[in-house]
């Protein structure tokens, strides 16, 4: 079976340009999303305080539970849904003047007692409570920022070994590309981000080199193979030589996704939410931002005319 | 078929043998026969606190403190020298890593200076600036007392958790000064208790008092002091107390303790007359003659049983004792176990300061668990049906591949002994996913290789050795970032890295191997006319 008709000629090459606007017009809206939501929501793990996960049997809104906290004297910095709505999970994240680590039990006592007296007795259930010292977030940013730029150098690196030059930075262009749009989606869905939302980051990262490998790959092929062919035509004929492949795999990660996205619980929904996101933007930077500027770089540089 | 092949089918076998090997003790758990530890690993995949449930704490060693105590021990040891050799030092400061000490004429300094620089050698750097002398402890030094403050700090802190009586608590030590302990199981109501038993210095000592209180000033002002600080000079030092009488809130006792919990041979929980609860303690050896000096030196005076600063209680001492005593005060039940039970395992060198903590339900963890399973399932599935729609025949080679792929990627999980967390569980669904992408590589190149006009069996071959550095490059640069992960990442995540790392590993293995192999099983002894792909 075939999904896309041997032969297709899909001229990509042409539409670089306005997919460039996209790109662009994507990531100017999750800069602004960024900077109207002043940064990302920072993930307890980065910034230090307190996080109670609460499960409710019974409909709740972060309204009400804000008026409950409020009620029994304690303000919470914010009051997040976990999962899917009718999971009725939330997270309430307190600084940690409020609840410094000497408090958490006290708190905790008195969490649960204000909830049961609002919603009723067995029905709410505290499932978690994380506490994170100041100092063990600076270390995580720090860490993680090392370990993404690190991450972008081991890959040029790599991938000028078996590549050129122009491929190995395409490719890196494109991961800043997918992490942008990504970390700009997740503000604009007022998510947390999280470690695990790190782990999803750095898987995307991956997910985007290897689509862009494979491409690379058929045009170094594509290349060997025959010289009377402008370089552009031998991009836009690999990109459709692997069409199919793209397509199907895409798909099949996607089968899996939306399963965590679906049924993975409230923990897994947000990790499968920015895959998503990641997976999507990594299949087009592959075809429309890698691509793109091996062609940019080429002609630019005037190697090929 | 190939001759290749038949190297591979073998390695195949072999891995899948390890794989179940590994594997079977996560699914049999303790029905496993006793000789079975014998023979093969024991270690099943272990499931995180996040799954587990329990308490998740990470301790900062404050091992800049066993610095400080290394400079007051080098202070103290100075003052006996020169006290030895008759000078009178101007004074002392310390700061940092270095003790300066002032004298009152370049004569005396000259006296000490050389016996000083020779007999601390290894750890100091003397350096003489004016009337003064800047001892620094050697950075070499430094790092050897913190070390060894960290090791005794880690190994305090497992005495103390094991004897609390839990299954399977861990205690590791997590970069240079950081130590991880993981309780699973652990209710919210446990979690008190342990971070007090873990927290607690348990620093015993017993002090002769010289004078009680209710109120610091009036006592100080008996001394002439104005703070406790200067206490320490005359050879005393103020203490709280805690004993439940309104009259004596402060203590002064002597600044040097005769005896201190290190020469406790035993403590635990017993009742006092009044049937309350307290700990009762014991000494042999050099702590039974040090407590029997101590109390037959001073029939008559008061004793301070002082436990982390605190004065718990000051009894007269009626006769000398050497081997026995108790310290009571208000204790509840559980408090009076928990006292004795860090008594028992000796005190920390140094203060430990919770740095993070998670405290995980045990119903969280096994929704999280069962949500994996399901979507593991349906997405799985999913898969694995859209393949076979897809390719027919060559579809159900890539889902074949796949289950081994799965296997030897739960397989070495186990063996590692890694702590599958839900970060991981989520990798693990998502390589479900990804596997198959060498699979489709490969299947189009051999799609594209029977257009091209070669024989089924021509494509088949061409398709797997044209692709498979294709599968090996993409795989590479994932195996990378997944490698970076491992080194950034702390708990969780480190578990998705592993994850990560051996399913792309295995990944690789499947696509290009396992597949290829079953293929060549499929075709080699047939003529092909047309492939089902």
């Amino acid at each position: 079976m075939d999904l896309i008709k041997p032969g297709t000629h899909i001229d990509f090459v042409g539409k670089m340009k306005k997919a460039l606007f996209i790109s662009w017009g994507l990531i100017l809206i999750g800069i602004f999303s960024l900077i109207f939501h002043k940064g990302p929501r920072w993930g307890v793990e980065f910034v230090g305080g307190t996080e109670v996960h609460v499960k409710f049997t019974n409909y709740i809104n972060s309204d009400n539970i804000r008026r409950i906290l409020s009620s029994a004297g304690y303000s919470a910095e914010s009051v997040q849904q976990l999962g899917l709505a009718q999971s009725n999970e939330y997270l309430i994240r307190f600084s940690p003047d409020v609840a410094p680590f000497e408090r958490i039990q006290e708190l905790q006592g008195k969490l649960e007692k204000v909830f049961e007296s609002a919603v009723g007795k067995g029905r709410v259930n505290i499932l978690r409570i994380d506490y994170i010292g100041p100092k063990v977030g600076r270390e995580l940013i720090e860490k993680g920022i090392i370990s993404v730029l690190l991450g972008c150098v081991g890959i040029l690196l790599y991938l000028m070994i078996r590549f050129e030059f122009e491929f190995a930075l395409g490719a890196v262009i494109a991961i800043f590309h997918d992490v942008l749009i990504t970390i700009g989606a997740l503000s604009i869905t007022d998510k947390e981000f999280t470690l695990t939302i790190v782990a999803a980051i750095l898987t995307i990262i991956g997910y985007s080199v290897n689509d862009t490998i494979i491409i690379f790959d058929r045009i170094r092929e594509n290349l060997k193979k025959s010289t009377n062919m402008e370089f552009k035509q031998i991009v836009n004929e690999s990109i459709n030589q692997t069409l199919s492949r793209t397509i199907l795999t895409v798909i099949t990660v996607f089968l899996v996704l939306l399963a965590l996205f679906f049924l993975g619980g409230s923990v897994i929904h947000d990790f499968a939410f920015a895959m998503i996101v990641g997976i999507v933007t990594g299949t087009y930077s592959s075809v429309f931002i890698a691509s793109a500027f091996v062609i940019y770089w080429k002609y630019r540089k005037g190697i090929l005319t | 078929m190939k001759r290749s092949s038949k190297h591979w089918i073998t390695v195949i076998l072999i891995l899948s043998f390890l794989s179940v090997i590994f594997l079977i003790p996560t699914f049999a758990g303790d029905r496993l026969p006793e000789w079975w530890g014998k023979v093969f690993p024991r270690k099943g995949l272990r499931l995180g606190l996040d799954l587990k449930g329990g308490i998740y704490l990470l301790l900062g060693v404050r091992a800049d403190k066993a610095i400080e105590h290394e400079l007051a021990n080098l202070k103290e040891d100075l003052i006996e020298r020169l006290n030895k050799e008759k000078i009178l030092p101007k004074g002392f400061n310390s700061q940092d890593k270095t003790l300066t000490v002032n004298f009152f004429s370049k004569e005396d300094l000259d006296r000490v200076r050389k016996d000083i620089e020779a007999d601390y050698k290894d750890i100091l750097e003397v350096e003489e600036k004016g009337l003064s002398l800047h001892l620094t402890l050697k950075d070499q030094y430094i790092k050897e007392v913190q070390r060894r403050a960290i090791d005794q700090v880690k190994q305090t802190i497992e005495n103390r958790i094991d004897e609390f009586g839990v299954v399977e608590p861990s205690v590791q030590r997590v970069g240079t000064d950081r130590i991880l302990v993981q309780v699973p199981g652990a209710s919210r109501q446990d979690r008190e208790r342990i971070i007090n038993i873990i927290k607690r210095a348990a620093v015993l000592e017993f002090k002769i008092v010289k004078d009680a209180g209710p109120d610091e000033e009036t006592l100080l002002k008996k001394y002439g002091v104005k703070s406790g600080d200067e206490l320490v000079s005359l050879g005393l030092e103020l203490h709280p107390g805690d004993t439940g009488q309104e009259n004596e809130r402060y203590f002064i006792t002597e600044h040097e303790a005769q005896v201190t919990g290190q020469y406790l041979s035993d403590a635990r929980l017993i009742f006092d007359e009044y049937g309350r609860p307290a700990v009762g303690f014991s000494f042999r050896g050099e702590g039974a003659a040090r407590f029997g000096k101590l109390t037959g030196e001073n029939i008559g005076k008061r004793l301070a049983i002082v436990l982390d600063g605190v004065v718990k209680s000051a009894p007269v001492i009626q006769e000398r004792i050497s081997s026995q005593g108790r310290i009571t005060g208000n204790f509840t039940l559980e408090e009076a176990k928990d006292l004795a039970l860090v008594l028992r395992s000796g005190a920390l060198p140094v203060p430990v300061d919770v740095e993070q903590e998670q405290t995980v339900g045990p119903s969280l963890g096994k929704d999280s668990i069962e949500k994996g399973k399901i979507s593991m399932i349906v997405g799985g599935t999913a898969v694995v049906l859209f393949m076979m729609f897809f390719y027919k025949l060559q579809g159900v080679i890539a889902n074949i591949a796949l289950a081994f792929n799965m296997l030897f990627i739960m397989g070495f999980l186990s063996a590692f002994g890694v702590t599958l967390t839900l970060p991981g569980i989520a990798g693990l669904v998502l390589t479900l996913g990804m596997a198959v992408d060498g699979n489709i590589i490969i299947f189009e190149r051999i799609k594209e290789e029977l257009r091209a006009g070669k024989s089924p069996l021509a494509a088949i071959d061409a398709g797997y050795e044209r692709s498979f550095w294709t599968v090996f490059d993409a795989n590479v640069t994932t195996l990378l970032t997944g490698l970076i992960l491992f080194w950034f990442g702390t708990g969780p995540v480190k578990g998705f890295a592993v994850t990560l790392s051996i399913g792309i590993v295995s990944t690789i293995f499947s696509n290009v191997v396992v597949a290829r192999v079953i293929s060549d099983l499929i075709y080699a002894e047939r003529r092909v006319e047309a492939l089902s792909i």
